[in-house]
C-alpha cells in the first residue's frame, strides 16, 4: 500500500531563498514527518512557477528521499474564481486513476487559495478523489521547522462519538416525523424510514395515498417542519384541499390573477403556488383537481413556472409539491378525470399510509397521544380508570370497530370523552356511551351496497333505519336472492342451501316467507317492485 | 522465533536496532511486539522503518507488512551479505543509526562492505557521525575490527543531503576489550562547526568552551563545513591513553550558541568528574562488540536505560550473560560467555 498525496504548491509559504531552511514550508514540511510516508506527491503547480516547483522537488529529494514528487502544470486565470478552481481541479481529477484499494490517498489542503481550499474538501467530500484531507502547520517549537501534519478524515461515520449523535438526529426526526407517538406496526415505521430518507434528500414530489383521515396532512406538515428545521426551506406550507377549489375559482386560487382578469378580480391575486415559493406545497385530494388545473400544474412543476389569469408575463415560483389521494390516481386516468403525465410527475415517490384498522397495534399510542393533545389543548388532566380503558381499547380493536374515519375518528372520539369526562376521570360509563356512537357513527357511514338501496327504497327510509345495522345487510340480501328467484321456493332454497343439505329439510319456503314477514314483506312484492 | 516485548526496558527504537543487528547477525529470526508502546506516537516512525529496509536489505529477509505505525514486525533474516549498500535516508532518521543497525553484521559478513549513507550526520538525539568515528572506531580497532569512515559531507536537521562512506572489512575475529580505568595524561580540544551560517557563531561557541573547560587557544578550532542547508555542531574530544570521548550539541533555531557550547561543557565536566573512562552513548555502543568477542569488560559513568534494554536484547541472542554493577558515580559492565 503506497501513500499518495495530492497538493498545490504555495507560491508564498513555499518559496525558496537562502533562509529557506529556516522557516516551515507546508509542502517540504508534509514530508519531514516522522509519523507520515508518502510515497508519492503530485504537486500542481501555476506555469509561472515551474522553477520553484523544481526547487521544491530537489529538497523533498533531500529530506525524504522515498518520496517521488510529479509536478503537474495546472494554472488558474484568477485563483480565487471559485467555477474555475473547481472546474479544473475536477478535471484534473477525472485524469487521474485511483485505487483506494491498493494505495492511501491524502489532499494537502494547507497551501492554495481559501477556495482552492474549499473545492479541495469539496471534492474529497463527494469522494471526486477517494482521499483523506492533511493539514500541515507550524510547530511552536522555534527550532522544529517541520512543522506538524494531522490528518482529517471526512467520513463521519469513523467518529463515535459524532455518530452517535447523527444516530439520535436520525431517530430524533424519525419520532418527529410520527409526533412522538412511540408506534409499534412494523410496515408503517419502515416506511416513516424512508419517508424521512427522501424528505431531507429529495426536492422531488411525493405522493401520499391513503383513506380519509389516515394522517396525509398532518404527516405534510411534519416533513415541511422536518425540512424546515434543516434549513431545507425557505418557504412558507401551503395547504389546500382540491376538493374544495371545483369551479371557476380553481384557477384564480391556485395560479392567481390580474386585476381585471375577470368579473369580481378588483385587486391583483398571488396564488397559493406563488405563495409556496421556496417553499412546500400541499395538494390533499389532487385527484379532485380540473383537468385545466392538472396541466397548469404539470407545466409549473417541470417549468417552475406558469401564467396567472389574465397576466401577460408568467411568474415564477419553486415549490416542492406534496399530493395527498384517498382514489387510486390511475383509476382516475383510465376513467379520464386525471392527466397520465401528470401522474407520472408526481408519482415518484409514492407512499401508502395504512388506515388506522390497517395498523391497529398503533391504537393504544395514538390513544395516549390524543389524550395528550386533548391536555394540553385545554389545560385539563385526563385519564382512563383502569377498567374503562381495557374495555375502550378491547372494543377499538375488535373487528366491529372499522375506523372508517381512521385517526380522525379516534381524535374525535377522545375529545368527546375527555369532554364528559367528570373530574377528569373517563369511567366506565363514558365509554359504553362512547363505544354506542361509535357503533352507530359507522353503522351510518357503511356505504351501502345496492342490494341494501333496493331494499331501504322497498321499506321506506324510515323502516329502513329502523332495522338494526346487524340485520340490514341480511335482509338486503334475502331481497336480493328473492328478485333473482323464480319463485319463493327456489329462493329459500338458495338462502337456506347448507342447512338444506345437513337437515335434509324441506320448509325452506315457509322459513323465509316468515322472515320477510318480520319486516313487512312479502315475496311477490318483491317481484313487483323489481 | 525471538519473541521481544518492544515495551520494556526504555521501550524505544535502540531495543528494534539492537535485534535487528543481532539477528541478521545470527541468523535467529525474530518477532518484536508493541513496538514503542509507551511513547507518545506509537509503533515504528519512518527512521525506524528506514533501519528495518535497511537490515532486510543486506540480509535478504523476509518481513512482515510493516508501515509507519507497525506496532508488530517479524524479521527473518537469510544470512548477510557484503557489498556495495547505497541507503538514502532523509532527515527524519540519520545516517549513524542505519550504520549502527548494519556494521556489526557486515563486520562478520565474508568480504568488505563499502556504504553510502546520505541523510543527516549531525542530528540531535543521535549519535553524531563525529562520535562513531573518534570515540567508538579506534576501539574497535583494538578489538580487532577494521571499519574506516569518511564525512564527505555534513548533512544537519532539517535540510539533510549529507554523505557518508563507510569501508569494512568483513570476517573480523574479535578481541574481548578491558577498559576499567581512565590512563596516562588527560587533554581536551574542542571545535565548532557551522554551515551556511555566521562563522561568528562558532567564534562564540569555542570562546564558552575555552572559559569554562581552561582550554588553550591552539586547543579549539572554527570551520565552516560544506553542507545543503545550514548547521552548527560544537564538540569537544577528551582524550587519554588508549581513548578519545567525544561530547556534542547540535545548534538549534531560538537557542544561542553559548547555551549550545554549555550542553557540551557540562557531559565533559560530568565525565572527567567520574574516573570511569566510558562515557553514557560509548557504554550503548560497546555492548555488542564485547559479546561478539564472547568476553570483556568495561566501567562506564552511569548505566543508562538505553544500557540495560540493549543488555536484555543482546542474551535474547548471543550466548552471553551481560552483568551490570551499578556503584556510586560509576557502574561496571562485564560480559562473560556461557556455554
Amino acid at each position: 500500500m503506497a501513500t499518495v498525496a495530492y497538493g498545490m504548491l504555495g507560491t508564498t509559504l513555499d518559496r525558496m531563498g537562502a533562509r529557506r531552511w529556516d522557516r516551515w514550508r507546508p509542502t517540504v514540511g508534509l514530508c519531514q514527518q516522522d509519523d507520515l510516508l508518502i510515497d508519492k506527491l503530485v504537486l500542481l503547480h501555476p506555469a509561472r512557477s515551474k522553477r520553484l516547483g523544481h526547487e521544491v522537488q530537489q529538497d523533498i529529494a533531500t529530506v525524504s528521499p522515498e518520496t517521488s514528487v510529479e509536478l503537474v502544470e495546472l494554472s488558474f486565470r484568477n485563483p480565487w474564481d471559485f467555477e474555475e478552481v473547481y472546474g479544473k481541479l475536477y478535471a484534473f481529477l477525472q485524469t487521474q486513476t485511483f485505487r483506494p484499494s491498493r494505495d492511501d490517498y491524502l489532499v494537502h489542503i494547507t497551501t492554495g487559495t481559501h477556495v482552492a481550499q474549499i473545492c479541495w474538501f469539496l471534492l474529497t467530500e463527494s469522494r471526486h478523489i477517494p482521499a483523506r484531507l492533511v493539514q500541515t502547520s507550524p510547530s511552536n517549537q522555534k527550532e522544529d521547522v517541520a512543522g506538524r501534519a494531522d490528518v482529517i478524515d471526512l467520513d463521519l461515520s469513523k467518529y463515535d462519538a459524532l455518530w452517535r449523535r447523527f444516530a439520535k438526529e436520525r431517530e430524533d426526526a424519525l419520532t418527529f416525523l410520527k409526533s412522538g407517538i412511540a408506534t409499534r406496526n412494523e410496515a408503517f415505521n419502515a416506511q416513516i424510514e424512508q419517508i424521512e430518507r427522501v424528505a431531507l434528500s429529495s426536492k422531488e414530489p411525493m405522493l401520499l395515498m391513503g383513506p380519509t383521515g389516515a394522517g396525509k396532512s398532518h404527516l405534510a406538515s411534519r416533513i415541511y417542519e422536518l425540512k424546515n428545521t434543516r434549513h431545507q426551506t425557505f418557504g412558507d406550507f401551503v395547504e389546500v384541499n382540491c376538493a374544495t377549489l371545483r369551479g371557476d375559482g380553481a384557477m384564480s386560487a391556485l395560479f392567481g390573477h390580474k386585476k381585471g382578469a375577470f368579473t369580481g378580480a378588483s385587486t391583483d391575486r398571488a396564488g397559493l403556488l406563488k405563495k409556496a415559493d421556496k417553499g412546500l406545497l400541499f395538494l390533499d385530494e389532487i385527484g379532485e383537481l380540473g383537468l385545466d388545473e392538472q396541466a397548469m400544474l404539470l407545466r409549473a412543476l417541470e417549468d417552475k413556472r406558469f401564467l396567472p389569469l389574465g397576466a401577460d408575463k408568467e411568474v415564477d415560483s419553486d415549490f416542492q409539491l406534496i399530493a395527498g389521494t384517498n382514489r387510486d390516481l390511475s383509476e382516475r386516468v383510465a376513467e379520464g378525470g386525471f392527466r397520465d403525465d401528470l401522474l407520472a410527475r408526481i408519482d415518484v415517490w409514492t407512499f401508502r399510509l395504512p388506515g388506522l384498522r390497517d395498523r391497529i397495534e398503533d391504537l393504544e399510542p395514538n390513544l395516549v397521544f390524543e389524550l395528550d393533545r386533548f391536555e394540553q389543548r385545554y389545560r385539563g388532566r385526563v385519564t382512563f380508570n383502569k377498567s374503562a380503558k381495557a374495555r375502550y381499547l378491547s372494543f377499538a380493536t375488535s373487528p366491529h370497530a372499522t375506523w372508517a374515519g381512521n385517526f380522525r375518528d379516534l381524535n374525535k372520539s377522545v375529545t368527546r370523552m375527555a369532554t364528559l369526562a367528570q373530574g377528569g376521570r373517563i369511567d366506565d360509563e363514558v365509554v359504553q356511551g362512547e363505544i354506542e356512537r361509535l357503533a352507530q357513527s359507522w353503522a351510518k357511514t357503511t356505504p351501502l351496497s345496492d342490494a341494501q338501496k333496493f331494499a331501504r327504497d322497498l321499506l321506506g327510509d324510515e323502516a329502513w333505519a329502523d332495522i338494526d345495522p346487524f340485520d340490514q345487510p341480511q335482509l338486503a340480501h334475502a331481497v336480493f336472492v328473492c328478485r333473482q328467484a323464480k319463485s319463493l321456493s327456489e329462493a329459500g332454497r338458495t338462502l337456506f342451501a347448507v342447512s338444506r343439505q345437513k337437515r335434509r329439510s324441506t320448509n325452506d319456503a315457509d322459513r323465509l316467507r316468515k322472515y320477510l314477514a318480520r319486516f313487512g314483506l312479502s315475496y311477490s312484492q318483491i317481484q313487483e317492485a323489481s | 522465533m525471538i519473541e521481544i516485548d518492544g515495551s520494556r526496558g526504555e521501550g524505544g527504537g535502540q531495543i528494534l536496532r539492537s535485534a535487528l543487528a543481532l539477528s541478521v547477525l545470527t541468523g535467529r529470526p525474530f518477532r518484536i511486539e508493541q513496538i514503542r508502546a509507551r511513547r507518545k506516537k506509537p509503533g515504528l516512525m519512518r527512521q525506524h522503518l528506514t533501519a528495518v529496509r535497511a537490515a532486510a536489505r543486506v540480509s535478504h529477509a523476509a518481513l512482515s507488512d510493516v508501515t509507519v505505525g507497525s506496532t508488530v514486525l517479524s524479521f527473518a533474516p537469510q544470512g548477510v551479505v557484503a557489498g556495495h549498500y547505497e541507503f538514502a535516508i532523509g532527515t527524519a532518521g540519520s545516517t549513524s543509526l542505519v550504520l549502527q543497525t548494519v556494521l556489526w553484521p557486515l563486520l562478520a559478513a565474508a568480504g568488505e562492505s563499502v556504504l553510502v549513507l546520505t541523510g543527516g550526520t549531525h542530528n540531535p538525539m543521535c549519535p553524531p557521525v563525529t562520535f562513531m568515528e573518534h570515540a567508538l572506531l579506534p576501539l574497535l580497532a583494538t578489538m580487532g575490527a577494521d571499519v574506516t569512515l569518511s564525512l564527505e559531507r555534513y548533512g544537519f536537521f532539517p535540510a539533510g543531503g549529507g554523505r557518508l562512506v563507510a569501508r569494512i572489512r568483513g570476517s573480523t575475529a574479535w578481541r574481548p576489550l578491558e577498559l576499567l580505568t581512565r590512563r596516562g595524561d588527560v587533554s581536551v580540544r574542542g571545535g565548532a562547526q557551522v554551515a551556511e551560517l555566521s562563522e561568528k557563531i562558532a567564534h562564540r561557541e569555542v570562546r564558552v568552551l575555552k572559559d569554562k573547560l581552561g582550554l588553550a587557544r591552539d586547543a579549539v578550532t572554527v570551520e565552516t563545513v560544506k553542507s545543503i542547508g545550514p548547521g552548527n555542531i560544537v564538540q569537544a574530544f577528551v582524550q587519554s591513553e588508549g581513548l578519545c570521548e567525544v561530547f556534542t550539541a547540535c545548534g538549534e533555531r531560538g537557542l544561542r550558541a553559548e547555551q549550545v557550547a554549555k550542553r557540551v561543557v557540562g557531559q565533559v565536566r560530568q565525565y572527567l568528574a567520574s574516573d570511569a573512562p566510558v562515557g553514557p552513548y560509548l557504554a550503548d555502543q560497546l555492548l555488542i562488540p564485547l559479546a561478539l568477542a564472547g568476553g570483556g569488560t568495561f566501567r562506564c559513568t552511569e548505566a543508562t536505560p538505553h544500557l540495560h534494554s540493549n543488555a536484555e536484547v543482546v542474551e535474547m541472542f548471543l550466548p552471553v550473560r551481560v552483568q551490570i554493577d551499578e556503584g556510586a558515580g560509576a557502574a561496571q559492565v562485564t560480559v562473560r560467555g556461557v556455554s
